[in-house]
């Protein structure tokens, strides 16, 4: 009875998103809408580990890096198909994350969070050092094919915008199955307490592992899609820290360890990022102010962000409808 | 080639001694108030701008800042342990860690907007001076901050060993709730633990000025030092910090020296990777937390 409702309105949510490039031509506010699906995706991505099992990374960038280089480094030296890359750079990501857990994961609470921000910092100087195998410091472009929907390369943005979309769904479906799956239980009770969790018999350091592998995969596929978006590639814009912290804060101010929160806190930031924007021009460091002010002001009055908040009118207004 | 090693070793011990500033600051914070201050770094950048300013409009010469930045600093440690990380204390990691990465977000692109990102530099007198032994030189301006740096480490240790205040501070660090019960005033000693952490990293900002060049960016270099020596040196161990941070500077001047001029952080993110995988407790041992 109650499901029933709420996947009506998932469908309409999903036919709204797959309607909305016939109805926005304009490729000013495709770009915006590509930009909110894409750093859903990776907030998802960054909320299961983060979300769920409370290991907040701030290092993300180091797969999204690796997917990106990995699918370009096929493409341009092997020339195999991106899509084909995608999913070899999700492998990729997700094979990192294991000797980065291994590392990282001795490491508790704020460590941690130090922890994979030198990762993915170390991976960035790397690149930038690797001038024969992966063109250094200047980045390359990648080859423009023209309409080549093979290539994952086409003529429009609306094209794009499916794919990203795609991704973004395949990411929420993880999720809500995860969510009802005995592993998202897992995930919540080491969220709670890591000791607490291993004492009742939960194999704590493998469920971290896993979750870090399947959110390692997500954010590679990321980085394979952003380069192929912009046609270029550079250590510094596939392994910027930007990344690993905007993959944080939307999932913070959407409200971590929720289905839908990574989603809510990209479209709430990402519009008002636009609105900034366009009212003040693109002035260095106003972005960014207003993202950490709203950071700020979530930890503090809201920990449990935007959906934290419904939940909590949700549960008064139901409260008010008992006792009347 | 001893010769080339020994100048590399002096150049990053007296680069050290500033590191050791920031991280005895990050250290302290995290052993009394259990929360590591992402936005240590910033205050190293804040102490800067104060330094560049007196030093541009009123003349001053950044060792005089020096009894300018730290008071400040120490104020501004006090109000922020009262608005802001008290708010937190108690709760769970994700508002503990984010509180202070977010001030550091806002520290860092609200001086982008106000300040530019352009670099500022002050020069003295003894800004290009240099002292000669055989083939070493050590630069003056180094050789004071280090110098100075010492000192104020040496002031915190008998500060924290002699007094009263400095006691109940290490007390707290050791075990809270038993602090509280022999009536230290947690909050008091938090507010008294922010503001000293807070002018070290003032006074790191004075004294680099002379040879370091200022802009908004500039405390991430500092604190993701400070993040490696806390870590290699021991959570929440002054003395452990001061060595590691010695340790790094001079890791960092030998990577630069031996492997290239953007190599050094690479040696020093390998050097945490490295402490991780062998000794996650730190050098001194003791517990992770």
């Amino acid at each position: 009875m109650k499901i029933a409702p709420r996947a009506i309105v998932a469908g309409a949510v999903v036919a709204l998103l797959v309607a909305l490039p016939l109805v926005v031509k304009s490729s000013f506010a495709l770009d915006i809408l590509i930009r909110i699906l894409l750093f859903a995706f990776i907030g998802t991505a960054w909320n299961l580990l983060g979300g769920y099992a409370k290991q907040f990374s701030l290092g993300h960038a180091a797969f999204f890096g690796l997917g990106a280089y990995t699918s370009t480094l096929m493409q341009i030296d092997l020339g195999i198909s991106p899509w084909i890359g995608m999913l070899a750079g999700g492998v990729a990501g997700m094979l990192a994350s294991l000797p980065i857990g291994w590392l990282c994961f001795r490491l508790r609470g704020p460590y941690f969070t130090i922890a994979t921000i030198a990762t993915a910092q170390v991976l960035m100087l790397v690149f930038l050092k690797l001038r024969d195998f992966a063109w250094g410091a200047e980045g390359t472009t990648i080859p423009n094919l023209g309409n080549a929907p093979l290539m994952m390369q086409f003529d429009g943005k609306a094209p794009y915008y499916y794919v990203v979309l795609l991704l973004l769904l395949l990411a929420l479906a993880i999720t809500a199955w995860l969510e009802r799956s005995r592993i998202g239980y897992y995930l919540v009770a080491l969220g709670e307490d890591q000791d607490a969790a291993e004492a009742v018999g939960i194999d704590v350091p493998r469920v971290k592992r896993d979750i870090f592998m399947i959110s390692a995969f997500l954010t590679a596929m990321a980085g394979t899609f952003y380069v192929q978006y912009i046609y270029f590639i550079d250590p510094n814009t596939a392994f910027n820290f930007s990344i690993s912290i905007e993959a944080a804060l939307v999932s913070i101010v959407g409200g971590v360890g929720t289905l839908l929160g990574p989603l809510i806190g990209t479209v709430l930031l990402e519009t008002t990022s636009a609105l900034l924007q366009s009212w003040l021009g693109n002035l260095a460091g106003v972005q960014v102010t207003v993202y950490s002010v709203i950071l700020m002001a979530v930890i503090l009055w809201r920990p449990t962000g935007i959906m934290g908040f419904l939940a909590e009118l949700n549960a008064r207004r139901r409260a008010k409808r008992v006792s009347s | 080639m001893v010769e080339i090693v020994a100048q590399a070793v002096i150049n990053g011990l007296l680069i050290g001694g500033i590191y050791a500033l920031v991280s005895i600051g990050v250290t302290l914070i995290f052993g009394v108030v259990k929360i590591v201050n992402f936005a240590q770094g910033e205050f190293v950048m804040i102490g800067m701008y104060i330094t560049f300013f007196l030093a541009t409009q009123l003349g001053l010469d950044p060792l005089v800042s020096l009894f300018v930045c730290m008071p400040v600093l120490f104020a501004i440690g006090v109000l922020i342990q009262q608005f802001l990380i008290r708010r937190v204390l108690g709760l769970n990691d994700l508002p503990q860690i984010f509180l202070t990465f977010a001030l550091s977000l806002l520290i860092i692109n609200i001086s982008l907007m106000l300040l530019t990102p352009n670099y500022r530099t002050v020069h003295t007198g003894y800004s290009d001076e240099a002292l000669h032994f055989g083939g070493l030189y050590v630069p003056v301006a180094k050789l004071i901050a280090f110098g100075v740096a010492m000192l104020l480490s040496g002031v915190l240790w008998a500060f924290l060993r002699t007094t009263d205040l400095g006691k109940a501070m290490r007390a707290a660090s050791q075990n809270r709730e038993v602090a509280q019960l022999m009536g230290i005033n947690p909050n008091r000693v938090f507010a008294v633990a922010l503001g000293i952490a807070l002018a070290l990293a003032g006074a790191a900002g004075s004294l680099l000025m002379p040879f370091y060049p200022a802009y908004p960016m500039v405390g991430q270099v500092f604190v993701l030092m400070a993040f490696v020596a806390v870590v290699l040196g021991t959570l929440g161990n002054v003395a452990g910090a001061l060595i590691a941070s010695l340790l790094m500077g001079i890791a960092e001047s030998l990577g630069i020296q031996f492997i290239g001029a953007d190599s050094g952080l690479i040696v020093v993110f390998l050097l945490l990777l490295a402490t991780l995988a062998l000794r996650p407790s730190g050098l001194a041992g003791g517990r992770t937390r």
